[in-house]
């Protein structure tokens, strides 16, 4: 039984790790450009859908694991160029607008070229099977999505807190002004912080990919989880997309054990508890 | 009331952190008479204002206003009890018209009976009638229809006064109301404020001594958010430590 | 023709155009039953313009009511006995009732977080539906929904079975909100919903708890989608999983936002454009929505007003060049 409890809370970390990498990418975009991506959910599906193709064509999953995000990031970084910006400047209204019509974009050209059903992804070789821990078994693969989160999350943080990139990041969340008179290019720390983030959304896609396959319509769902995500843990905020994420995925981890039906009503209903309680989040500020 | 005060402070206090803005102000105003808050800047003059109109909680000390304690009181609900206020960076509806935006200050009057979903603005008589009597006042009739976005700089301040009017107050409470005005536009504004002085408490804040020293009954100055001289204005300008704190600045 | 539009009378201008249009609108179109759909998402885009046009409140969750309202009414019918107009009373208030407790717990934040809240409350609905398949039918849908017959009191005033004489009713009832709704912009309360969403700081300091105004904009926004969401489920006898979904959201929004906020008109604008386009397009090419996508990001890069404020403007300029004609 309490191997049960265990296996679960396993299972509701490396979805919280998941619920973590799309998030932080949210909300390193919102705090910079003070712009709310709704295409967040499409680009997280794009990337499972990736790892699904190149798989497909080179059967090595790290070739997707590595190359999948990088090609998220970089078509962010074209439709940042191209459309994105041209919305800074208007209200909150025409983000949501134009985001939203990427994400339909996205989402009916993924049902174009991979069909309007779902696809599964077979766990990568290497990583199939099981490490046993004395009587305690768990699946080789998601322990690896743990860990190489937690990686990317620890490499995020020292990106964030300790090279120049991330001072420019923090200063221009603070004021966008600061960025300018420290010199550095606005525009091009804009396109990089908005590849960045939806390239974090598209390795979550990736990652998750193994275990929950890729869907045409999984971009709503998820862009759903990231604003509760963001909601419990406060926006802009590094530990909060952290906090809430683990939150969530352990909440939804546990719950399908107890009541599976009702699993993902009880993220919701963790969300709205929070709100009653702290109406700016965990770690929001007021 | 209390020995004919309107308003009254007791030990208030405004900290940020550990900067005190406002640090033990005891401020009495007189009922019926044009009350000058002025001092350099940096000496808590807006952070008092802030604590008075309800915009911050002090952290320490009470106001009362006309006996009653309104320390904890939010901003929407001061306006029933005959608070008013202006802004110092004009904040009207600027697509809004003149007369609009005159109308619905006297309808905030009224607070939440505008709630009132299934009726007609037309019904509202009084508050249409509040809204052109101020307009005649402040001089803007013609002006009625013109979007308070496209009046001009020193017509948009007489309109932020005119806003604090609508309210019916007893005690209006002026933020730099002559900020930002041509020196031709002044003189205007400081006619309208001594006339409205004739039938309300008015107490404003302003840097610029020159202008309060004419129309005050009296003045207080502030420095590092403590109170240093408060007086008639002759006694106010001739004071050695006011030269002092204003020098200060100059230097 | 602008003026015309835009005259103030409750009764004049706007409202004898969408008569002339409530009247033609059978007629163009290939069936009632999709003049019907019009006009019920129509009054779903008009709620919602209530909110985003009038008081500059985006609500992401307006498939919540729609889709509350949709099984509310739905249930009463099949397992209450309710009829017509109590099914639809029964849903309208609940929409209220609902939309008052989403309202109070999302304008506690305002902008970006308002909006997020509200879509994550609208999620929630969804799975709580999804969660309850034993009454909602979850993935499947709520099948059999009747329309039963037109009565009032016991007596039957109209079998509603044809797909005109179910548009009749619709119309009515979209020409009675139309109505109320111009008359709630035109009142006290609308007027201050605008001054709240033109600066909320001076709202407040001119004496307006802005809060209650944004609550009761909620409450009667989710009213009127509640009432809107019922009609759909007699309509099409079914509710799908979809009514309550995030994407149901997204469409009412695009639509009020397509259509151009701030105006009413504007609101069937949107809903009939998008419905209709929709039923072409759908039948042509199933992949439709791409384009939609596209419409999207066009109507962000050139028509920031809207298909209203196209029409607008475009009126502007013709009656700006007939004048220049006319002149000597």
């Amino acid at each position: 039984m309490l191997n049960l409890y265990l296996f679960q809370i396993l299972n509701g970390l490396g979805l919280g790790m998941i619920y973590f990498l799309i998030s932080v990418g949210l909300t390193i975009i919102f705090g910079l450009l003070n712009f709310v991506n709704f295409a967040h959910g499409g680009f997280f599906m794009l990337g499972a859908y990736f790892c699904y193709a190149l798989l497909q064509a080179t059967g090595q999953f790290w070739v997707a694991l590595v190359a999948g995000p990088l090609a998220v990031g970089a078509m962010a970084w074209v439709a940042e160029k191209v459309l994105i910006r041209r919305a800074y400047h208007l209200p909150h209204t025409f983000h949501i607008l134009i985001t939203v019509g990427v994400a339909l974009i996205l989402q009916e050209a993924c049902i174009i070229v991979w069909g309007p059903i779902g696809k599964s992804i077979p766990i990568p070789e290497t990583l199939q099977g099981v490490v046993i821990m004395g009587k305690f078994a768990y699946p080789k693969y998601r322990l690896f999505l743990i860990l190489f989160s937690a990686v990317i999350g620890f490499a995020l943080w020292v990106l964030l807190e300790r090279t120049r990139f991330g001072a420019l990041v923090r200063a221009g969340s603070e004021s966008t002004e600061m960025v300018s008179l420290l010199g550095a290019d606005i525009y091009k720390l804009f396109s990089l912080t908005f590849a960045l983030g939806v390239g974090l959304a598209g390795l979550a896609g990736v990652l998750s990919g193994p275990i929950r396959g890729a869907h045409p319509f999984m971009g709503p769902e998820v862009l759903g989880l990231a604003f509760v995500v963001v909601v419990i843990g406060g926006m802009g905020s590094f530990t909060g997309a952290l906090v809430g994420g683990l939150i969530i995925g352990l909440v939804q981890s546990l719950m399908s054990s107890l009541w599976p039906e009702g699993a993902s009503l009880m993220i919701y209903g963790a969300m709205a508890a929070v709100i009653l309680l702290r109406p700016y989040g965990l770690f929001g500020r007021a | 009331m209390t020995d004919g005060y309107i308003l009254e402070t007791q030990a208030l206090a405004l900290a940020y952190g550990g900067f005190r803005a406002v640090d033990g102000v005891d401020l009495k105003v007189r009922e019926g008479t044009i009350h000058s808050v002025i001092g350099p800047n940096g000496a808590g003059k807006t952070s008092l204002f802030h604590c008075l109109t309800g915009g911050r909680r002090p952290t320490e000390g009470s106001i009362l206003f006309a006996g009653e304690d309104i320390t904890r009181r939010p901003a929407h609900r001061r306006i029933g009890i005959g608070m008013a206020r202006s802004f110092q960076v004009t904040s009207l509806f600027q697509n809004l018209s003149v007369r609009e935006n005159l109308r619905l200050a006297a309808q905030g009057r009224d607070g939440d009976r505008a709630l009132t979903f299934w009726r007609s603005v037309a019904e509202g008589k009084a508050h249409l009638a509040l809204a052109d009597e101020v307009m005649e006042r402040l001089n803007l009739t013609a002006r009625a229809g013109v979007a308070a976005g496209d009046l001009s700089h020193g017509q948009q301040r007489v309109l932020e006064v005119g806003m604090a009017l609508c309210g019916r107050p007893k005690m209006l409470l002026l933020d730099e109301p002559t900020s930002g005005m041509g020196i031709d536009d002044i003189p205007v504004m400081t006619g309208l404020i001594s006339e409205l002085g004739r039938d309300h408490t008015v107490m404003l804040i302003e840097h610029n001594m020159g202008i309060v020293m004419s129309i005050s009954h009296t003045i207080t100055v502030m420095s590092r958010g403590q109170i240093l001289v408060e007086g008639k204005p002759d006694e106010v300008c001739a004071d050695a430590r006011v030269r002092a704190a204003y020098l200060g600045e100059a230097a | 023709m602008t003026a015309f539009l835009k005259s103030k009378g409750i009764f004049g201008g706007m409202t004898l155009a969408v008569a002339a249009i409530l009247v033609l609108l059978p007629l163009l179109l290939p069936s009632a039953t999709l003049a019907s759909e019009i006009l019920i998402f129509a009054m779903a885009a008009l709620a919602c313009n209530l909110l985003l046009g009038y008081g500059g409140l985006l609500s992401f969750g307006q498939g919540l009511f729609f889709g509350a309202g949709s099984y509310l009414a739905s249930l009463a019918m099949i397992h209450g006995g309710f009829g017509l107009i109590p099914a639809l009373l029964a849903a309208a208030v609940a929409g209220a009732v609902l939309a008052t407790c989403v309202g109070w717990l999302s304008i506690r934040r305002a902008g970006i977080y308002f909006v997020m809240l509200t879509l994550a409350f609208s999620q929630m609905g969804y799975f709580l539906a999804y969660t309850l398949s034993k009454w909602t039918g979850g993935d499947n849908g709520l099948l059999d929904v009747p329309r039963p017959d037109l009565s009032l009191f016991g007596i039957r005033i109209a079998d509603l079975s044809s797909a005109g004489a179910y548009y009749t009713l619709v119309a009515v009832l979209f020409f009675a909100v139309f109505v109320g709704a111009r008359r709630v912009i035109d009142s006290p309360f609308g007027s201050t919903l605008v001054a709240i969403r033109e600066n909320e700081t001076r709202a407040a300091a001119i004496g307006f708890d802005t809060r209650h105004f944004k609550m009761l904009a909620f409450t009667l926004s989710g009213a009127v989608t509640a009432l809107a969401g019922a009609l759909y489920a007699m309509l099409i006898n079914y509710v799908p999983l979809d009514n309550i979904a995030m994407s149901m959201s997204e469409n009412i929004v695009i639509m009020t936002i397509i259509g151009g906020t701030g105006s009413l008109l504007g609101s069937l604008l949107g809903a009939g454009a998008l419905v209709t386009l929709g039923d072409i397009l759908s039948a042509m090419w199933p992949r439709w929505q791409m384009l939609l996508g596209l419409a999207l990001i066009l109507i962000v890069m050139f028509l920031r007003g809207g298909l209203w404020g196209g029409v607008e403007h475009a009126l502007d300029r013709f009656l700006k060049i007939r004048e220049k004609g006319n002149a000597p």
